[in-house]
């Protein structure tokens, strides 16, 4: 499999590191209710399709990526800088 | 602190490459130049504060900070993308590194890596077959052009790698792989070249 960074271009797996979905937001810890917290740290989604998710370019340029994967087919539909949207720039 | 007045700097390669020949004999298809004596800082600019670095590197050095993965020259100095706003900068003379760090610094978080890169320059009609064992991307002139760097790792080690015009003997590149994997790096390097036949010697970074 390979990767596009958007910085460094296509580059073999090997060179990420594969932390897990992108979406799930870390409810607020101190305010968090039990079960929100429990849902977020043990109930994730386990799609056969599309999927958004971090990797890390470590070999590389040493960014966050958020790699759109289909779990299918391991077929890579987008690939964003994770910055991009901690910044509220984009989706 | 008065033993560190007694110690004497140390090549990367020290211990580890020496000027010679090993491989095939008589073939003369990579040679290795073992780089010594320059210096070498990493430049991180704060969320925001790329511009104003690059306006403070092109006013200093006369050198514009590339934005893509490519290393910029000029006579004394080299500053090479490493990331998203991060370059390494590369000063001829160590001499000048404190000053050029500390007027730096308000720019940028700035790091000597002077020791801690270990750097070789590498040429010759078969290089590219040597470093197409270990390096995972497209070496080729079509896909990689003079000045193109990257950022990529070589039998598990990390290193940062650009393109030099090339040499009268075939294409030109420079590598660096921490110093600490110098041991690593060589081996595989040493192993890679040895059916072409490599010449080692040393020189200035």
């Amino acid at each position: 499999m390979r990767i596009t960074c958007p910085y460094c271009g296509a580059r073999d797996a090997q060179e990420f590191s594969y932390l897990g979905a992108a979406d799930p937001v870390r409810p607020d810890g101190m305010a968090a209710a039990e079960a929100a917290m429990a849902d977020y740290v043990y109930l994730r989604d386990n799609p056969a399709g599309p999927h958004r998710e971090l990797w890390y370019h470590g070999s590389g340029c040493r960014s966050w990526l958020i790699v759109t994967r289909d779990t299918r087919t391991h077929a890579i539909s987008a690939v964003e800088p994770a910055k991009v949207r901690k910044a509220g720039e984009a989706a | 602190m008065a033993e560190t007045a007694q110690w004497t700097p140390r090549s990367a390669w020290a211990g580890i490459a020496q000027p010679g020949t090993f491989g095939a004999a008589g073939r003369g298809g990579v040679t290795a130049t073992l780089l010594e004596g320059h210096g070498l800082a990493s430049l991180i600019a704060a969320p925001g504060g790329a511009e104003a670095l690059a306006r403070r590197v092109e006013q200093s050095l006369g050198l514009a900070l590339p934005t893509a993965p490519r290393i910029v020259s000029g006579a004394g100095h080299d500053v090479i993308w490493s990331g998203p706003d991060q370059w390494l900068l590369r000063a001829r003379s160590r001499g000048e590194m404190p000053s050029l760090i500390a007027e730096l610094a308000r720019y940028a978080a700035v790091s000597d890596q002077s020791d801690a890169r270990a750097a070789l320059r590498l040429s010759g009609p078969h290089l590219r077959d040597a470093l197409a064992k270990g390096v995972m991307i497209d070496l080729h002139p079509a896909a990689f052009a003079v000045g193109d760097a990257a950022a990529t790792s070589v039998a598990h080690l990390g290193v940062q790698l650009w393109r030099l015009p090339d040499a009268a003997e075939g294409p030109a590149f420079e590598i660096m792989v921490a110093r600490s994997l110098a041991g690593s790096f060589w081996s595989w390097f040493a192993a890679s070249a040895a059916e072409f036949g490599c010449r080692v010697v040393a020189g200035r970074g």
